[in-house]
């Protein structure tokens, strides 16, 4: 999985020159943590290069938090009897912005992006197209540019790992067990299952933890499980409903 | 109960067109099922099929009122897919191959499939007509043209039941568990196009009512509540305890996810303390009932352990609130029910009892049970394997005989008692979540035995104050008089002012409110009324439940006052008068201000703004605010807890109170 597939696209920005506090609001109004600070291609002196594939993307300038804004603010109270800076609302995002960010591109995968977001403890990614890779002809280039195409966040990420468990979707969690790691049962579920015309939602088989047997997690895409369990019992494929025996011990 | 049958007001809905909702002899939804239904309703004598003033005539939904929840391109897809392949002379025309795929796409795009629910010839109008139905019954009790015209006022049903309907799964733009066109939802929506009404709808299949619940998630005019096994293991996999609503539709929507192997007792234990406070918060004009029986232990879908004793109480139940609450007004639909012949036919016949005020036989027909009982004898074995398939303890492999079920053909789960500990807590989290503390107070769970009884030595320790204090005040609209301790027998004698009706939408339901709590031996009551006897204003002090369980000395204070009498410094009168208590200094008080129960309307003011109001007026009292991880408060920024920890509390327990603000809730699933 690619983080293009991931990563909100509809994105709320800032450019450089707007104030502090319109970017205040605009965290408070859409409960953000960050915003992307942005430069649209007409406002750029771009040399005469009108003919980017996206020429919608905007150019990426920085990243302003909440933090960011925060700090200015309570700094901002502290020198407000003893200088003559602007008040804090009217300073502007270009002033506090962060410039130097972490980015990662729309084929970056998932799973790197994830570590990046864990290990730098960061709650998004700006996802980047640079300008070389847009451009058929590089000798053209004047200067290298950065476009910013999405936005990757903790939440997306989270969103992804509910849907890829098949929560969204109308269905059941069947537990095969994996004896060994060997995937005999699961093969053997999943024919059954499409004997049955049984729709399945989702498949999980994670490497084994410590203290939890090593299984399959199946979403079935059916309210009528009986008939594929009957079939299972049958064939003496060992299978259970998602975490009963855990459950029973945890709160027993 | 009148043992003479009183049929005139109620009616059932049924066409035998219904029957051909049928998807196949190996298909769990048997219209069997409904078959042996109307057979053992006329062999019991509880429906008579001549009588014409007991039915109800239907019709199909027309395609623009199922255009009122389902996606044209859907109904077109149904439309489609209703084609037998060799009657549809444009198909000739084309590769038959071709078109087997194109319909295939189209079918999986739809929902449709073999599995569940796969397309029939003639799907579209069975479909239809199943919606009609129960738009038919909705129109009929409400009064709608559309219900059809009756003689006179007294001949219009004021119950209908419709027992094909009740197809709770579908989705706007697909067909999902069995279910084609959703009939509830096109029927309230009907009615809410031609005129204002709330409508409150309870599902008690033993699946969540995700369909209905997303046609109407925002929608403030339509409650849905739901009381389903826990989508952990159960299809579809919603009704998730926080899935309250959405909008200005939060707070109107409820689900109480069970555990599986619930038995009778729990679930009633749960049923009463959720429905009753619910019902009155909401104030519905009509309830829509839906009374999937798979909840039953023999059903070979699901994983509950119910007989037909809480099956029973469910009907009777949804009964008393139609006629506490909307003058009777209520439409009950089947839903699911899959052991065909020995719990469908005896459930919907004892709904059909209990909507007709008739009284059931013990035993069930003779004729019927020989009819019936070799259908069931054909599958019995079958059955009996899905049970063990499915988790469950071996059913009792006999035909039953009488109406309701046996208590001995249902041996005790082996982990009763956790089952239903974890339901309490569900319940507990979710009244928390739904229900503003004064009705909580005013409805206490039936499983919670408080130990504050005698609140009044608790309070007045040193004892020296009389039982009930009163107190003259002045106020700009006239004198008041301020009493606390108030006893029942005085609510009773005072009447509420026309505009108390913040919590139950009714002056006269918000006094029955004040009754509750003044009978309550663990809340008290202080009231302020006028010199003729109008309570204009209320504050209660009882101890904190559920997510505060566990302090002795914990009391949270709730505040109402009438909205004719606002802005005139009554709030802060009451409160300081309420709070002049020997024990004040001995004890810590709370208040939590939810925003969405705050009349910013009326005041026309902003969430922000009341939010400052409440803060002062709790202020004034030497309340301050805390942040705090409890679920209600932590679910709005506009939501706010204020304490006022007294100063003789024992430092340990004030140190225990301010790490509970910061705990995390106990649910089954964290």
């Amino acid at each position: 999985m690619i983080v293009s597939e991931v990563m909100t696209t509809h994105l709320v920005t800032v450019t450089p020159d707007d104030s502090l506090s319109h970017a205040a609001s605009l965290l408070r109004q859409h409960q953000f943590h960050h915003l992307p600070v942005v430069k649209f291609t007409h406002e750029l002196k771009t040399g005469g290069q009108q003919h980017l594939p996206h020429s919608s993307w905007p150019a990426l300038e920085g990243l302003i938090t909440s933090q960011d804004i925060d700090l200015a603010a309570t700094l901002g109270t502290e020198n407000s009897l003893t200088n003559d800076q602007h008040p804090w609302e009217e300073r502007r995002v270009a002033e506090v912005m962060n410039r130097s960010i972490m980015r990662v591109t729309p084929t970056t995968s998932v799973a790197a992006a994830a570590q990046m977001l864990v290990e730098q403890g960061l709650n998004c990614l700006p996802v980047v197209e640079y300008e070389e890779a847009l451009n058929t002809e590089p000798e053209e280039q004047h200067d290298e540019r950065v476009f910013l195409v999405g936005l990757l966040t903790r939440s997306d990420l989270l969103i992804e790992f509910a849907r890829t468990l098949g929560a969204f979707e109308p269905g059941m969690n069947l537990h095969i067990p994996l004896h060994t790691g060997n995937p005999t049962s699961l093969a053997k579920m999943l024919l059954l299952a499409a004997e049955l015309h049984i729709k399945i939602e989702s498949i999980i088989v994670a490497p084994p933890k410590k203290g939890i047997p090593h299984a399959a997690t199946v979403r079935i895409g059916t309210i009528n499980p009986a008939p594929l369990l009957v079939r299972l019992q049958q064939a003496g494929i060992p299978y259970s409903f998602a975490d009963f025996q855990l459950e029973g011990d945890t709160h027993g | 109960m009148d043992d003479r049958p009183n049929l005139s007001r109620s009616r059932l809905a049924f066409d035998q067109g219904e029957l051909a909702y049928d998807f196949g002899p190996e298909h769990p939804m048997k219209p069997q099922r409904i078959v042996a239904l109307i057979d053992l309703l006329k062999t019991s004598k509880l429906w008579n099929p001549d009588d014409k003033q007991c039915q109800l005539p239907i019709r199909a939904a027309t395609i623009e009122e199922l255009k009122l929840i389902h996606s044209e391109a859907y109904i077109t897809a149904v439309q489609q897919l209703s084609v037998p392949e060799e009657i549809d002379p444009f198909r000739n025309e084309i590769d038959t191959e071709t078109t087997q795929i194109i319909m295939r796409e189209l079918a999986e795009q739809y929902g449709f499939g073999e599995g569940d629910t796969p397309p029939i010839p003639g799907m579209h109008d069975i479909s239809a007509l199943i919606a009609g139905g129960t738009l038919v019954a909705l129109s009929a009790v409400m009064g709608l043209p559309e219900g059809g015209t009756f003689t006179s006022e007294n001949d219009r049903p004021l119950h209908v039941f419709h027992p094909t309907g009740g197809l709770h799964h579908a989705w706007a733009e697909r067909a999902s568990g069995f279910c084609v066109y959703n009939d509830v939802s096109v029927a309230i929506a009907r009615l809410l196009e031609e005129r204002e009404a709330k409508v409150l709808y309870i599902d008690f299949d033993a699946h969540h009512g995700d369909g209905v619940q997303r046609s109407f998630y925002d929608d403030p005019r339509v409650m849905t509540i739901s009381l389903h096994e826990t989508g952990r293991y159960l299809f579809p996999g919603t009704g998730d305890v926080l899935e309250v609503g959405d909008g200005l539709g939060r707070g109107y929507a409820a689900n109480l996810p069970l555990e599986p192997f619930t038995e009778d007792d729990s679930y009633i234990e749960a049923m009463n303390s959720l429905l009753p406070p619910l019902v009155i918060t909401f104030a519905p004009d009509v309830i829509i009932s839906n009374h999937g029986c798979d909840t039953h232990a023999w059903d070979p879908l699901t994983h509950l352990e119910l007989t037909l004793s809480s099956i029973q109480a469910q009907m009777r139940l949804a009964h008393q609130l139609a006629h506490s609450y909307c003058q009777g007004r209520w439409v009950a639909v089947g839903g699911g029910g899959y052991d065909v012949y020995r719990v469908v036919p005896r459930a919907w016949s004892m709904l059909w009892a209990e909507i007709s005020d008739q009284t059931l036989p013990e035993r069930l027909p003779e004729e019927w049970v020989q009819r019936w009982r070799p259908m069931w004898l054909k599958e019995a074995e079958l059955e009996e394997e899905i049970q063990q398939a499915l988790g469950k303890a071996p059913g009792v492999a006999s035909f039953p005989t009488t109406f309701l079920d046996r208590r001995e053909d249902f041996p005790a789960q082996p982990r009763r008692i956790t089952i239903t500990r974890t339901n309490s807590r569900t319940v507990a989290f979710l009244r928390q979540l739904l229900l503003p503390a004064t009705v909580r107070k005013a409805f206490p769970s039936t499983q919670r035995i408080s130990p504050m009884v005698g609140i009044f030595d608790l309070l007045h320790i040193r004892g020296i104050q009389t039982p009930s204090r009163i107190k003259t005040i002045e106020s700009s609209a006239g004198p008041l008089l301020l009493r606390d301790f108030c006893p029942p027998s005085l609510v009773e004698r005072l009447a509420p002012d026309s505009g108390l009706h913040a919590f139950a939408r009714l002056p006269e339901r918000e006094h029955q409110l004040l009754l509750n709590l003044a009978k309550s031996p663990d809340c008290a009551l202080a009231l302020a009324h006028t010199p003729e006897g109008e309570i204009v204003a209320q504050v209660t002090l009882a101890p904190g439940d559920d997510w505060w369980d566990g302090f002795e000395n914990v009391y949270e204070v709730t505040i109402e006052v009438s909205s004719n009498w606002r802005s005139m410094g009554i709030a802060h009168k009451i409160l300081d008068f309420a709070l002049e208590l020997d024990a004040l200094e001995d004890m810590i008080l709370f208040a939590m201000g939810l925003s969405w129960h705050w009349d910013t309307d009326s005041l026309q003011i902003s969430v922000h703004r009341y939010r400052e109001l409440i803060a002062r007026l709790f202020g004034s009292q030497g309340f301050e605010e805390f942040a705090t991880t409890e679920p209600d408060i932590s679910m709005e920024p506009g939501n706010i807890l204020l304490v006022r920890v007294g100063k003789n509390v024992d430092q340990l327990v004030v140190k225990r109170f301010l790490n509970r603000l910061q705990s995390t809730p106990h649910l089954a699933r964290w």
